[in-house]
């Protein structure tokens, strides 16, 4: 699974982070958080608790939504990884994006990219949810600001737009 | 209330906020995000222990390992104590530890693994003392102390201390005891609220950087200037030397207010010579930050005649202060004022005491005291309307103040809402419908005050017309800061897109309390209207030359100027920029000037800092439907009707969140958030597996509305704070909700499974 094991149980491997490989030497322990934020450079997908629970590091491996920093970094080789950064299509915002700035279900922001995740995926696997089936698909998701209220309104104003 | 001042908002129109793309692409910068060549990881050493005397402390292996830049202590800062009311503390440990969070030394390697063996490798050895472990054995006589040496702090002249009692207030109107004779009935409850925390879901990160005698640090406050004075105070610098920039904080709720880690590491950058990086870990940030919800102890008495009319009031609280004192020393205060409440009661004795123990130290969370108070006395409120066979909303109309009532402080409230609030929260939550015998509608009021301070702001616009607003406002999350620019738009005839934010640097804008208080608006946006006054009036000048008119005809509207009258004769402000770039230049700026605190009339208040006259007084009415599984104790909410008074609504959609966000954390309060300790003080569920959130999954809908009346000494155009208000009175309600399930009231919160069904069996819990 790796691509050249060292002595002290460091690896050379290569990551697919929104469609870019990035080769990457690190500790056979390290988390993907930390190998996203750290060695890939991408900072957008965050840290709350190091615990799988509040979601903050949520990224879809092969689409499916993992805790990043529950996850080795190298067990994520050969699966494509995609993180916040590789949500917008050019310059447009993605429909997710875009309702939760319309519908205000952005506050600090700190849960923001691990939700958009989560919800990506939600939609992925069932394209019009109901509210409640949104809010137990983001229930992995902790967010100290809104209530959620809006957050589970732009999911489903997403889910309104064609193709999201 | 009249038709003219009046209008009641219930859906929000849409406003995106300047934050937004940031922060839904990742692109938007935290502090933890930042990197600088040759950054070190900072990690501290704790005490771990809850009460002991430092018998050896020996840093010299860590400071040989390879890789090792700097290990601080006492010895390596200058002797300073601090705290913003009482001088108690100091940045490291000195001979004592007193609570398990408190930091023994400071460590900065070249990266953290290295860093935490250095932490793990400094010898420290104790020598237990008594652990003070218990608010009210704390107040006792025989207690032993946790500061022997308090006399000698330094404190604010209005602070009452003695021994572990930091701060005593009280608030004394009427004739209590005669207040009691006269009433049919008294009622007497005792109610104990756990601690709890802010966990806003970013943890705490600080990096710090020297260049030449000059600091520059990115940190994680709410409050810049405030972290700035305390950087100045400890390490003894003056304030033009020390920088504070917070790149976007990923909220605080009060937990990030306050004066935290900001010294430890630019001490630990001077010393290494190198920038420093501290992130926390989510354990690090449940125990050891100086903000934390206090428990309170709250003895409750109420005399009431047959028909309802409260005679007198008289209460006992000790809230627990923790091993130092943060700005809890007016919590004394506040909470008395919110355990009196937002009544007509002509006779009132509050006393408060706000208590050292081996606590991690309490501090500002979101409306601090008041939701505890709050769920205290309306929980007790019920308790008497139940006595006197009044329905509780029927009751709280009789006895909570409205326009031109007279509160228990002595204050004379001018136009407020809070009757209307009652009305509206009741009747959207369905009040007095019938329900299935596991469901009930609990009701409870709040209020809470709206803090005018002083405040700045500058407004420029460069020569493509592109404004910018420098501001020393803190932006948290809630928004406050982006409603800023639809404000200066406003003035201008400008639109909110022509302006960029530059804000939360202490090198570039005046002064703001910061994201404390809900007083962004209030206060910042007075400041930025008066800043963009005067760019409008530079404008009208140069327009008016231009247009050979007089200034005094000279209107700013759609990114124009034009004469009054004549709507050809005009100019675009683009062109005016243009011209002022060539000669002078557009720059305003803008101080607010604080309201003047309302009097108070025939009471009296010992341990006084301000908090029994309530400026622009804001008041709120929760109604929730709780379901309640009697063999289990679980109880689940499943409707919150919200109905406040927070004055007039400038950004309807922000106000929204706002109470959703709060009446979450409310439910979070009530049912699972509370602190547990062990023997030795040391908390025991410092975790999110343990101290469990509400997630999207637990939420029902929030109906959310407000009553906007115009209130005077409110912020611009007659906005009140709101941030704060809305986190007051939902646990209260559930409790009502509870009590009405139960046959009587759960007498502690977090309002836990087990003590619902304890209550159920009867225990006296
Ligand atoms: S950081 Fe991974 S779940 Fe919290
Ligand atoms: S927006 Fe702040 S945690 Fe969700």
């Amino acid at each position: 699974m790796t691509d050249s094991t060292t002595a002290s149980g460091t690896f050379d491997v290569t990551l697919d982070v929104n469609g870019i490989a990035y080769p990457v030497h690190i500790e056979q322990d390290r988390n993907l958080l930390s190998v996203i934020r750290g060695e890939v450079g991408l900072t957008g997908t965050k840290e709350g608790c190091d615990d799988c629970e509040c979601g903050a590091c949520m990224v879809l491996l092969d689409g499916r939504p993992v805790n990043s920093c529950s996850y080795l970094a190298v067990q994520a080789q050969g699966r494509a990884i995609t993180t916040i950064e590789g949500v917008m299509t050019g310059d447009d915002l993605h429909p997710l994006q875009q309702a939760l700035l319309d519908e205000g279900g952005v506050q600090c922001g700190f849960c923001t990219p691990g939700m958009i995740m989560s919800a990506m995926a939600l939609l992925a696997d069932n394209p019009s949810p109901s509210e409640e089936q949104v809010r137990i698909g983001l229930s992995g998701n902790l967010c100290r600001c809104t209530g959620y209220t809006r957050i589970v309104a732009a999911v489903q104003r997403a889910a309104a737009v064609p193709h999201a | 209330m009249t038709a003219t001042t009046t209008a009641i908002t219930t859906s929000p129109p849409r406003f995106v906020r300047a934050d937004g793309p940031d922060k839904v692409t990742g692109s938007g910068r935290y502090t933890a995000d930042l990197s600088l060549t040759g950054v070190l990881a900072a990690k501290f050493r704790y005490a771990n222990i809850g009460h002991a005397r430092i018998v050896r402390l020996d840093v010299t292996a860590a400071r040989a390992m390879p890789g090792v830049f700097a290990v601080l202590t006492a010895d390596d800062v200058p002797d300073v104590r601090f705290g913003p009311f009482v001088q108690d503390r100091t940045l490291f440990a000195r001979d004592v530890v007193r609570f398990e969070g408190e930091i023994v030394a400071a460590v900065a390697a070249v990266n953290a693994v290295v860093a935490q063996r250095a932490v793990d490798a400094i010898v420290v050895e104790y020598e237990p003392l008594p652990v003070i472990n218990d608010i009210e054995a704390a107040l006792s006589v025989e207690s032993a102390l946790v500061h022997p040496d308090w006399q000698s702090y330094g404190a604010a002249d209005a602070l009452v201390r003695d021994r572990n009692d930091a701060s005593f207030a009280s608030i004394t109107k009427g004739d209590v005891g005669a207040g009691m004779a006269a009433a049919d009935h008294i009622i007497e409850s005792r109610y104990v609220a756990d601690g709890c925390h802010a966990v806003p879901i970013e943890p705490r990160a600080v990096v710090a950087q020297w260049e030449g005698n000059k600091v520059t640090i990115w940190t994680t406050t709410q409050v810049p200037f405030d972290a700035r004075a305390g950087v100045c105070e400890t390490l003894q610098l003056p304030t033009n030397r020390v920088r504070i920039i917070v790149p976007h904080l990923g909220g605080g709720f009060g937990g990030k207010c306050g004066f935290h880690y900001e010294a430890h590491i630019a001490a630990l950058a001077r010393v290494a010579k190198r920038p420093v990086r501290l992130v926390f870990t989510r354990r690090e940030e449940f125990i050891a930050p100086d903000r934390r919800r206090e428990s309170i102890v709250f003895n409750i008495e109420t005399g009431v005649l047959d028909d309802g009319t409260i005679t007198a009031r008289r209460a006992w609280l000790a809230m627990d202060n923790g091993a130092y004192t943060a700005d809890a020393a007016f919590f004394s205060q506040l909470a008395a004022m919110h355990t009196a409440g937002p009544y007509r009661i002509p006779n009132v004795q509050v006393e408060a005491h706000l208590v050292y123990t081996n606590h991690q130290p309490s501090g500002s969370v979101r409306a601090p005291t008041a939701p505890q108070a709050c769920w205290a006395l309306e929980s007790h409120t019920d308790e008497v309307a139940a006595a006197v066979g009044i329905d509780p909303v029927e009751f709280r109309r009789r006895n909570a103040v409205d326009t031109g009532a007279v509160g228990p402080s002595g204050q004379t409230y001018g136009e407020i809402g809070l009757q209307q609030c009652i009305d509206l929260a009741a009747g959207g939550a369905g009040y007095g419908q019938p329900l299935p015998d596991d469901e009930a509608i609990g009701v409870a009021i709040g209020w809470w005050p709206s803090f005018s301070v002083p405040s700045g702001a500058y407004i420029k616009i460069d020569g493509d017309g592109a404004g910018q607003i420098i501001t020393g406002a803190q932006e948290c999350g809630t928004g406050s800061v982006m409603t800023l620019r639809d404000l200066a738009a406003d003035e201008l005839g400008m639109k909110p897109e022509d302006f960029e934010l530059v804000y939360q640097d202490t090198a570039v804008a005046p002064y703001d309390m910061g994201a404390t208080g809900s007083q962004t608006l209030l206060n910042n946006g007075r400041a930025v209207i008066a800043a963009a006054g005067q760019v409008a009036e530079q404008l009208k000048k140069l327009a008016a030359d231009h247009l050979e008119a007089a200034e005094a005809d000279i209107v700013l509207a759609d990114g124009h100027a034009y004469v009054a009258g004549t709507p050809a004769t005009t100019v675009s402000l683009v062109e005016l920029a243009g011209i002022a770039a060539g000669g002078q230049l557009l720059i305003g700026h803008g101080s607010s000037t604080p309201a003047e605190a309302p009097p108070l009339a025939g009471s009296s208040c010992v341990g006084d800092l301000g908090m029994a006259a309530f400026v622009a007084p804001q008041f709120s009415c929760h109604a929730v439907r709780v379901k309640l599984d009697r063999d289990t104790g679980v109880a689940r909410v499943l409707h919150v009707s919200a109905a406040h008074d927070s004055g007039i609504i400038i950004n309807p959609i922000g106000a929204h969140g706002q109470v959703e966000g709060a009446v979450m954390m409310g439910i979070g309060q009530a049912l699972s958030e509370g602190t547990t300790y062990d023997d030795q003080a040391r908390q025991r569920n410092a975790a999110l597996l343990e101290y469990k959130l509400q997630t999207c999954a637990d939420a029902p809908p929030i109906l959310v509305q407000f009553v906007e009346i115009f209130t005077p000494d409110a912020g611009p155009r007659g906005a009140k704070g709101l941030a704060e208000a809305p986190n007051i009175a939902t646990a209260a309600a559930i409790s009502n909700a509870l009590a009405k399930l139960i046959g009587r009231p759960v007498r502690q919160l977090p309002m836990t499974a087990e003590r619902v069904w304890n209550t159920i069996q009867g225990d006296a819990s």
